[in-house]
């Protein structure tokens, strides 16, 4: 039990894509920033990016955001998190703390956490209590291992754990419901029964928003369009109005950090010019479709024919992705099925009493829920396969914000609930019954 | 207990009117709502057993969630009198997200005390609880 009403709660939900963090309450988070660090390595005693930094052209000596200091004797690199990675940086690397839509690098996670609070929402960790919004996925020991960060690292007063699903499916007043969470680094899809998950029916696959993204940038190589980051030119004003395009060396520019920013503007390109075609993809047929123009940053138009309706079709048919120069194939261990596919195997495996609810009340959630006609499609394409009897019926809050961030919200609404005090797991049940009390508290 | 349950507790008074409902059949329907000061589940109205379905339907609010309780008696193809007792967990898409989220988190608790539910419904539109859907749960 818990007793702190006076201080509002904090919720956190670092995606595979974004972090967001906010108070309890509140409509929307009040930091959304990438999951994605900075790292450069630090060789012991000497430290090599001095020489290089005299003729270091990029800004980031002005940049006002002084680096977080993380460097753990084990670790030796010094990580770089939210806006202090929108400067390029010598040998700095693009990594993430998850894999598959797990955490596998918890020391990234932490600094994630840290940065969130002290530097984003400026709090003292040690006096709000703490709401984590956490994968299906999750495994009990990464569950006790972040329970364990937050009590032993940031002394936090209380904490909870509450389930992604869980809380897309309570924000849209469902208890009962088949949560489709098509995210940046995965889609999953989960059915939530009483407010429990059904583990046995949860879905995953590698197909999310990133994987589009990288399925954009490289039909577009292949088409010869060049996209340069931002960081790689300058514009010079030759004449008033008019700008010359100079681009810079940069040598010791990181592989991932030239990703990380292609990327940046691929989803860009993604966002603003792609929609799930009605019916199935077919080359052929959509060979002649009106194009839409784009302007890069470096002032070049290009434009996107087929491409608009081809990318979003890999979420339904993830087959078609090979069909684009460049891109990897997925391993054969795990075949990755459509989204279609995903929600019928799903449903399947829950109990036949509750199948045509599920199948009723299919909701979408997740960043890469905003592509146009998604859930037209999704739910013609579930109509389709599932059994006759069944009413089919799909799901999206018609707010965008509502869409992106439903896990967090519901989280935000609970942590502020009165009657939601008592729930907590709090800091001295931690210390009387260890952590793995934490199973109990939040199953 | 539900992973994210909100803790709502549920006041007596609910337990009773349904037991009422059940045993002695002195309402047709219970509508309860969930006072967020009180941080519980109070009873909003009780309907008398001369009242009909669509005294039942005119009793959800449009725009805001509700959990229902209500007693359906029909006959059955072979001429006889039977009831269920329905349990309705309202929520409109209207609704504000807040008291969706409030709702829906605390219903597991508080279907746990209403013990002698035979049918339980979540509808988001007025169409979900029509009558066609409950007489085609009652059989």
């Amino acid at each position: 039990m818990y007793g702190g009403d006076e201080v509002s709660a904090i919720v956190i939900d670092v995606g595979s894509y974004s972090c967001k963090a906010g108070y309890a309450g509140d409509d929307t988070p009040k930091a959304v920033f990438p999951s994605v660090v900075g790292s450069i390595e630090q060789t012991e005693g000497t430290n090599d990016s001095k020489p290089e930094k005299e003729g270091d052209p990029a800004p980031d000596s002005k940049n006002g955001a002084k680096p977080m200091d993380v460097d753990k004797a084990k670790t030796k690199r010094k990580l770089y998190v939210g806006q202090e990675l929108e400067f390029r940086r010598d040998h700095m690397e693009v990594i993430s703390p998850m894999k598959d839509g797990t955490v596998t690098d918890w020391d990234i996670v932490d600094t994630i956490w840290n940065h969130a609070f002290r530097r984003r929402l400026l709090i003292n960790p040690e006096e709000h209590p703490m709401l984590i919004a956490e994968p299906s996925t999750n495994t009990a020991q990464q569950r006790e291992k972040a329970a364990e960060l937050m009590f032993e690292n940031y002394k936090v007063p209380a904490l909870f754990l509450a389930k992604n699903a869980v809380l897309t499916s309570f924000a849209s007043g469902r208890a009962t419901s088949l949560v489709v969470d098509s995210g940046g680094g995965s889609t999953v899809v989960s059915a939530v029964h009483d407010g429990f998950v059904l583990q046995k029916s949860v879905a995953t696959s590698p197909v999310g928003g990133e994987f589009l993204t990288d399925c954009m940038m490289k039909s577009l190589e292949s088409k010869g369009v060049v996209i340069r980051p931002r960081y790689s030119f300058k514009k010079k004003e030759i004449s008033p109005g008019e700008y010359k395009i100079v681009d810079l060396d940069l040598p010791n520019t990181t592989e991932s950090y030239r990703l990380y920013c292609m990327r940046a503007i691929a989803s860009d390109i993604k966002e603003s010019v792609c929609r799930v075609p009605d019916t199935a993809f077919d080359e052929v047929a959509y060979a002649n479709v009106p194009t839409t123009s784009y302007e890069l940053p470096d002032g070049q138009t290009i434009e996107v024919g087929a491409d608009r309706f081809k990318i979003p079709d890999i979420l339904f048919n993830p087959a078609l992705s090979q069909t684009i120069p460049g891109v990897d194939g997925f391993s054969d261990a795990t075949p990755v099925r459509g989204l279609q596919r995903m929600v019928i195997d799903s449903v399947n495996r829950c109990d036949v009493d509750i199948r045509k609810e599920l199948f009723s009340n299919i909701l979408l959630s997740g960043g890469s829920s905003s592509i146009l006609q998604l859930k037209e499609r999704l739910e013609k394409e579930v109509l389709e396969e599932s059994p006759q009897a069944a009413r089919v019926k799909v799901m999206a809050s018609g707010n965008s914000v509502e869409r992106r961030f439903s896990v967090w919200i519901g989280g935000s609404i609970l942590a502020s609930l009165g009657s939601f005090q008592q729930m907590w797991f709090s800091k001295a049940e931690y210390e009387e019954h260890g952590v793995s009390y934490i199973q109990r508290k939040c199953p | 207990m539900a992973n994210a349950a909100s803790g709502m507790a549920v006041a007596d008074e609910c337990k009773l009117r349904f037991l009422e409902l059940k045993a002695k059949r002195t309402h047709r329907f219970i509508v309860y709502k969930i006072d967020e000061k009180k941080k519980m589940v109070v009873v909003e109205r009780v309907g008398e057993p001369v009242l009909g379905y669509d005294d039942f339907a005119a009793s959800l609010p449009a725009n805001e969630c509700r959990y229902a309780i209500f007693d359906y008696d029909f006959v059955t193809q072979e001429n006889c009198q039977k009831s269920k007792i329905f349990f309705i967990a309202w929520s409109p898409d209207t609704a504000r997200v807040r008291s969706k989220m409030i709702y829906a988190s605390s219903k597991e608790r508080f279907k746990r005390e209403l013990d002698g539910i035979q049918v339980e419904l979540q509808a988001t539109d007025s169409a979900e609880v029509g009558l066609d859907v409950i007489q085609g749960r009652a059989n």
